[in-house]
């Protein structure tokens, strides 16, 4: 099934153009939606998720009238916000038992099975009986991922769901959501490239509300093959040499001094060396050229 | 750095819309409920004669700290909120990092918080100024402005107890870093104050000291103010008041003191738990992976009985978390302490309580109501946004549940905690009755009052805090709103603003009233239909709410709008429509059908029927008419189908000098025919005013008379009117509210401005004793004085009708049974008709026949009241003369028709709720035995009333209510001992003093009042005493007997007081003439005190007490304005630390010494000294010896005279002096 999106339009009443007249096709799979903080990503996923009322535009998923029809797109979605919190002094399992039931499981045998699958599946059948209060930021990723998968949904949303995870959550994680990607079509928020890197079969850039640029992550890197050069420099070069070049990065070498990354179409100069492209560079490169249009 | 943060903080709040809402809403509340009570609304009774100023310093007093109290509510969301947002933020980790120290940022916090509440409470008091001054005022209400009253009443009430509560919530928030834990010790704080005001009403000194409010204090001074003082007087501020100022504004220091002292920048809220937290080491497990998700199938189900499935489940998670959380187990706690003390509290009429029958234990407290209604406000806010507060509400909302699931299971969960709480009520209740030994439990009625009848009311409060929560932005103002509303909806206010009818006011409607002879009677049809009519206007807030919940982020009230706009179709618009239409028509026709039964609606329409119908007929007062001179009757009562029938025949003579042509009939408001036996024309039939006037063909010449043959028949029942008097069991009928009445009768509007207003001439309420012309009447009736009377009654067969007189013959017929009385005395123009399902004791007193006709489950006090009976007829007839009937009926009737009990010839109804169920308490410490007394009162009336009856004029009230008060204290004297007579003397001054403050007529010396209870009860009660006292019981009963002999039975011109005092004067030595003009022509007070005493013990074994006293006596005119002189400059002057004046004293006074002795293990307390010494001057000393160790000494220790302190009167030892 696929999500499109017509011309969407969000202002804040603070001025702010939270979503400013997008347009976009998302296939089943992974799709990982990339960029900035304040680019407009969590109000396109709660928008999305009908958590939110969009000035103007339209969303369908499949045959789903998004925006007019809320109640059939909640039955097939699965959505996990940047941040969410639990009630208190109440146990993993029994939380989940109620997000079953709001969630249109009426038959108690179905509730306890899929609770529990949900519960091995994130790896906390062990503390099911604890505080979801007290869980550490990890354990309650997942315990988010567990209420997201009670429906089996055919759309899911997660934002930002990485930060703050060490990396062995994160991976997890990860597979995790690829894992269902395989079925459903998951849209993936994030400000991490690496994530995308190593999880989306397509993406998009979401820059002040817009989307500049969408493209699969093989053929992004494909796209500026030959374009990234880099070199080491000295400390003090930095600003002479921010103003002769597109300097995309530069990262500390343990002998403080620095590697730069450059974009530019041809050998910028004899002391620069043709480096690998990477999916930060088309990133990067995206942005700079957003805020120059 | 205290001004830094202290400005920051203001700013914020200037900065927050919210801040200018609640400006705004107080502003209008005090606008309007100032404007309000000086009449803005035109909602007022009309002005009375002494108006009751709304701005005087009392009433400054009252409507601004009543306005300001409200303010509490909000304190958690200002006080709280101003260190609840640190943590909320999470900026108190970076702040408590920050280099300033504790006092400053608790100052700042603390002090700019206040400044926000104490702008708010200027802008009450502004709103309370200018709300007094609005064009549209009734100017006589309001006096000139005073900016002190203001002034004093912020500084010495609002602004220490704003503090106190300040500092407790600011206190409660810091540390546990909760705005709810902050509302709930506002919640037990409000609590706390309320139960105090229960349980220590009997206990004005420690209220006055303790109740934190400091209002009681306030009170204890203020309490027998009579309206010119409370309109002139600037308010006290001594004694109590400033202990109690100075104790709470120390207790707000203490607070904040210990708030400096254990407040730390730290990082940990404070937290209670009783479990122990066994630490352990947190590590890292979960290394390995995932590559298959298989999730089982599972069925997804939104139908609609699967959502109704869900609605019900989460309704029971929501109530689990009710009723885990703190402020619904604080709130019940409090609530059933509150329902206990009510129940052990709960009205005792002088000093005896009632036994704990269940309808007792049903009337509970309005505390606990207001308990299940602040419940149901504050979980109708917490329920919706709990979700939110959890941050788990994008989780919900993005769930397929439909809103109408969630707010119906919030609903329902509300309405399961009202059924706990009701549930409560009845487990209390029963266990009250248990302890106190009653066991007769009506578990049904229980369940049927509590669980169907009040749950059917309360529940409609739920639709409306679910309505109300869901559209209030922060839910505490929504609490506040819930709160007002539901005062708004309960008191009379909301007719102030115009709506009378209960169709306009949301869950009211007519109530019930349950007796225990005869159950609901018939008001329950009507209960229901109006909770029928308020439910679908419930479940019309409920699909509102259902509208406007909000799913997901919501940024403005026009988003909500709209979403709601485009969630109204389909299901939702039919149902709401429906219901519109369904609500609509019912009350189309509640309304209508309601107005047919009761054309007259509001007061002002009541009063404006009489007022027109005395302008139309009060030309004919003046009019000769026929007295009626014997009266038959034969009434039929109909207890099944709730009716009756009535034929009558008045027999008339012309007893005056004149010649009648014409003759005018008042009926009720019955279905009625009359027929002259004269020939005569048909004249005028007005049947709006009732008023008949036939035209004789053949005018009737003194002495001539004429026969009066009517029928009265009861209107057909409807839903909204019961229209027949008659009850299933119980009925009790007195003449007044069914037979017609012959001539012109009063409009009945007494307070003058009133009649000037509606242009109807000023008069006095009633004529002068001295007016010789004004004596034709007596007090009872207009048409007749001493009749014949006999009545044929008829009832159902298991039923006893019971009338005035001797049973001639009792029958029965077609099922029905028939009884004839006929009186064997002349009597006064006043019966009542009876039937019930009675229970007979029966009893003799010489020749004379006792029966006391009882509920059946009543039969507690039956020999109180047969001893009641002898004893009253023993005492007056020894005293003042024979007894003129053969019989003496008591007939029990129900509650709901009134509390009394009342003398008619020779029977005297009597209610259940009066005596019947009363748990008197025979020893020392126990109440009055009101069963005995209230029938000695009433039985004396055989006497004082139904012999000798006053003119219609003012005083005329003293010779029956003051003298069978007197007879009732002479038989408690007789029966309890003179020691007990303290305690009844205390119940009648505490009554008389009460009652004269709140006389907006005026009041009058006794023997020219004009039917005051206060008076004619009270005062009179006190000052028959007293004499008797004064000049001797025997010298006094003389006096009475040879009064009652000259006026037995006696018609036109009717005795008046001023005969009766004009003997007892003759009676009265010279030295004690002075009583008289104090106790009958003058309204006269004592301010007597104690004011220290010395006991010596004497070396004869002996003991001297030596005893400084001071005595002033005092007249106030009917206003209350006092006076120190009879006209001339002849008052005495005493000044100590104070100036005391006095009228001339040349009076005797008790002083009395008492001991206290273990008398059967109890302590008593014994009198050792009592005798009258003469008093002269303002202060005084003097010695007595007296051979026992004196406890206590006082000064007219009995308070036979009227003092409105009588504490001060007696003085208890504090050890020997040698």
């Amino acid at each position: 099934m696929r999500l499109v999106i017509n011309n969407l339009n969000k202002s804040y009443k603070n001025g702010i153009k939270a979503i400013d007249n997008l347009n976009l096709e998302i296939g089943t799979g992974m799709f990982g939606l990339l960029g900035p903080n304040g680019a407009g990503k969590s109000s396109l996923m709660r928008t999305i998720a009908t958590l939110q009322k969009p000035d103007k535009g339209s969303i369908s998923f499949g045959d789903i009238n998004v925006l007019e029809d809320n109640t059939s797109l909640r039955e097939v979605l699965g959505y996990l916000p940047q941040s969410f919190g639990v009630y208190p002094k109440t146990s993993a399992e029994d939380l989940l038992i109620y997000f079953a039931m709001l969630k249109g499981i009426s038959n108690k045998n179905d509730r306890k099975k899929i609770v529990k699958e949900v519960l091995e599946i994130t790896n906390l059948y062990e503390v099911r009986k604890k505080y979801v209060d007290g869980y550490s930021g990890g354990m309650k990723q997942r315990f988010g991922i567990a209420q997201m998968l009670l429906n089996n949904p055919k759309l899911i949303i997660v934002d930002e769901p990485t930060a703050g995870l060490d990396p062995a959550e994160r991976h997890r994680f990860l597979n995790v959501l690829r894992e269902i990607g395989t079925n459903s079509t998951v849209i993936f928020s994030t400000h991490i490239v690496e994530d995308v890197k190593e999880l989306c079969n397509d993406m998009a850039i979401l820059n002040g509300g817009r989307i500049i640029k969408k493209i699969t992550p093989e053929k992004a890197t494909e796209e500026i093959k030959g374009q990234i050069w880099t070199r080491t420099i000295e400390r003090n070069q930095l600003e002479s040499v921010e103003k002769q070049y597109d300097i995309l990065s530069s990262n500390y070498n343990q002998d403080n001094t620095l590697n730069i990354r450059v974009h530019s179409y041809e050998k910028p100069s004899e002391d620069f060396k043709e480096a690998i492209p990477e999916l930060d560079d088309v990133y990067f490169i995206s942005l700079k050229q957003d805020n120059l249009s | 750095m205290f001004l830094p943060i202290f400005r920051h903080e203001l700013k914020y709040w200037f900065k927050k819309p919210s801040f200018y809402i609640y400006v705004f809403v107080f502003l209008i509340a005090s606008l309007a409920i100032s404007s309000g009570i000086a009449g803005f609304f035109n909602n007022l009774d009309p002005t009375k004669e002494i108006p009751k100023l709304v701005n005087s310093p009392s009433g400054i007093f009252n409507i601004y700290n009543t306005l300001t109290t409200l303010i509490y509510f909000l304190f958690p969301s200002i006080i709280g909120h101003s260190v609840y947002r640190d943590y909320k933020c999470g900026v108190y980790s970076i702040l408590y990092s920050y280099p300033f120290t504790k006092a400053n940022y608790l100052f700042a916090k603390f002090f700019s918080a206040i400044t926000i509440v104490t702008i708010i409470v200027l802008v009450i008091g502004a709103g309370i100024f200018v709300g007094f001054r609005l064009p549209g005022i009734d100017a006589n209400l309001v006096g000139s402005f005073s900016f002190t009253s203001y002034l004093q009443t912020y500084l010495i009430y609002i602004m220490p107890n704003i503090l106190l509560y300040g500092a407790i919530i600011f206190s409660v928030v810091i540390f546990s870093r909760s705005i709810l834990t902050g509302f709930i010790a506002f919640l037990v704080l409000l609590m706390i104050q309320v139960l105090m005001a229960s349980l220590l009403s009997d206990h004005e000194i420690i209220s006055a000291l303790f109740n934190p409010s400091g209002a009681s204090a306030l009170v204890y001074y203020t309490k027998y103010w009579t309206t010119i003082e409370l309109n002139t007087l600037d308010l006290p501020i001594k004694g109590f008041i400033i202990y109690n100022r100075l104790l709470w504004l120390s207790v707000s220091v203490l607070v904040f003191a210990s708030v400096y002292k254990y407040f730390s920048f730290s990082q940990q809220s404070v937290s209670f738990s009783f479990k122990k937290v066994k630490g352990s080491r947190l590590t890292k497990s979960n290394f390995g992976s995932i590559t298959k998700v298989n999730l089982p199938k599972i069925k997804l189900n939104f139908s609609f009985f699967s959502n109704l499935k869900t609605t019900w489940k989460l309704s029971n998670l929501d109530l689990r978390y009710i009723v885990k959380s703190a402020p619904f187990v604080v709130i019940i706690i409090v609530g059933v302490i509150v329902l206990i003390s009510e129940y052990i509290g709960s009205q005792s009429f002088r000093g005896t309580y009632r036994l704990p029958v269940t309808w007792k234990m049903l009337e509970y407290s309005e505390a606990y109501v207001l308990a299940t209604m602040i419940c149901t406000f504050l979980y109708a806010g917490m329920l919706g946004i709990r979700s939110k507060v959890a941050n788990v509400n994008l989780l919900v909302d993005s769930s397929p549940t439909p809103n109408w699931v969630f707010v119906s299971s919030r609903f329902l969960a509300i309405i399961k905690m009202q059924f706990i709480m009701l549930l409560l009520i009845m487990i209390v209740g029963i266990s009250y009755q248990i302890y106190n030994g009653y066991t007769d439990f009506e578990i049904s009625h229980y369940l049927f009052d509590l669980f169907v009848l009040n749950f059917s009311a309360n529940i409609l409060w739920a639709f409306l805090a679910i309505l109300v929560q869901t559209l209030a932005k922060n839910m505490y103002i929504g609490l506040l709103i819930l709160i007002v509303l539901f005062f708004v909806l309960n008191t009379p206010l909301i007719s102030a603003l115009g709506l009378e009818h209960n169709v306009f006011k949301y869950a009211n409607g007519s109530w019930y009233n349950y007796s225990d002879m005869n159950g609901y009677g018939n008001y329950l049809l009507k209960y229901f239909i109006y909770r029928l009519y308020w439910l679908l206007a419930g479940l019309l807030f409920l699909i509102v709410s259902i509208l406007f919940s909000v799913r997901g982020v919501v940024f403005s009230f026009r988003e909500r709008l709209s979403m709601a706009k485009n969630n109204f179709k389909g299901k939702m618009l039919i149902a709401f429509n429906l219901f519109l239409i369904l609500f609509v028509s019912m009350g189309y026709v509640i309304y209508s059908e309601s107005n047919k039964v009761d054309k007259i609606v509001s007061n002002t329409q009541k009063l404006e029927y009489n007022v027109e119908w005395e302008k139309k007929y009060r030309k004919y007062e003046k009019y000769s008419q026929p007295r009626i001179v014997a009266v038959k009757v034969n009434f039929d009562i109909f207890p099944n189908q709730l009716s009756f029938d009535l034929k009558g025949q008045y027999t008339m003579v012309n007893k005056s000098e004149e010649t009648i042509d014409s003759i005018f009939i008042k009926y009720k408001d019955y279905p009625s025919t009359f027929e002259l036996d004269e020939a005569n024309t048909f004249v005028s039939n007005d049947s709006i005013y009732r008023f008949n006037i036939y035209k004789l063909e053949k005018s009737l010449k003194k002495g001539d008379s004429v026969t009066l043959n009517f029928t009265i028949k009861s209107k057909p029942n409807t839903v909204f009117g019961n229209n027949s008097l008659v009850l299933e069991n119980g009925t009790s009928i007195s003449k007044s509210k069914l037979m017609p009445t012959i001539g012109y009768r009063p409009s009945g509007i007494k307070d003058n401005a009133i009649r000037v207003k509606y242009g109807l001439t000023a008069q006095n309420k009633k004529a002068h004793p001295s007016d010789s012309t004004a004596l034709g009447n007596n007090l009872i009736s207009r048409d007749a004085d001493w009749i014949d009377f006999e009545a044929t009654l008829s009832t159902r067969a298991d039923q006893i009708a019971i009338a005035p007189g001797s049973l001639i013959r009792e029958w029965i017929q077609d099922g029905r049974r028939y009884f004839n009385y006929k009186v064997d005395s002349k009597m006064l123009n006043i019966y009542s008709f009876n039937s019930g399902r009675y229970e007979v004791k029966k009893d003799k007193w010489n020749d004379v026949d006792l029966e006391i006709y009882y509920h059946k489950a009543h039969s507690y006090n039956l020999d109180r009241m047969m001893a009641g009976i002898k004893a009253s007829l023993k005492y007056n007839s020894e005293n003042f003369g024979d007894y003129q009937h053969k019989q003496l009926r008591i007939i029990e009737y129900p509650k709901t028709l009134g509390g009394g009990a009342q003398a008619y010839p020779s029977i005297i109804p009597f209610s259940e709720s009066h005596g019947f169920i009363a748990d008197v308490d025979d020893s020392q410490e126990g109440g009055i035995d009101y069963p005995f007394a209230v029938t000695v009162h009433e039985v004396s009336h055989q006497w004082w009333a139904h012999q000798v009856m006053g003119a219609n004029v003012l005083g005329a009230t003293m010779l029956t209510e003051s003298l069978a008060e007197y007879v009732r204290l002479k038989a408690l004297e007789k029966q309890h001992g003179k020691d007990k007579m303290y305690k009844f003397l205390k119940y009648a001054s505490k009554h008389y003093l009460s009652g004269r403050k709140n006389d907006s007529m005026g009041e009058e010396p006794l023997m020219y009042n004009s039917g005051q209870q206060y008076i004619r009860y009270s005062k009179g009660a006190i000052v028959f005493y007293a004499l008797s006292d004064y000049i001797g019981e025997k010298k006094l009963n003389k006096v009475l007997k040879n009064f009652m002999q000259k006026n037995k039975f006696k018609e036109a011109p009717y005795v008046t007081s001023i005969e009766l005092v004009n003997s007892i004067r003759k009676s009265t030595p010279d030295s004690l003439k002075y009583i008289i003009k104090d106790m009958f022509e003058t309204i006269t007070l004592y301010d007597n005190k104690i004011v220290s005493f010395e006991t010596h013990k004497l070396e004869n074994g002996k003991y001297r007490v030596d005893i400084e006293f001071n005595i002033s006596k005092y007249r106030t005119n009917k206003n209350g304005s006092v006076s120190y002189s009879d006209n001339k400059p002849d008052s005495l002057v005493y000044k100590s630390t104070e100036s005391l004046s006095s009228l001339p004293l040349e009076d005797y006074i008790d002083i009395g010494v008492f001991a206290r002795e273990e008398v059967n293990g109890k302590s008593t307390v014994v009198e050792l000294y009592l005798e009258k010494h003469k008093i002269t001057s303002i202060n005084n000393k003097i010695s007595i010896i007296v051979n026992e160790k004196p406890y206590e000494v006082g000064i007219d220790p009995y308070i036979k005279l009227i003092d409105r302190n009588h504490d001060d009167n007696r003085i208890i030892n504090k050890g020997i002096v040698n």
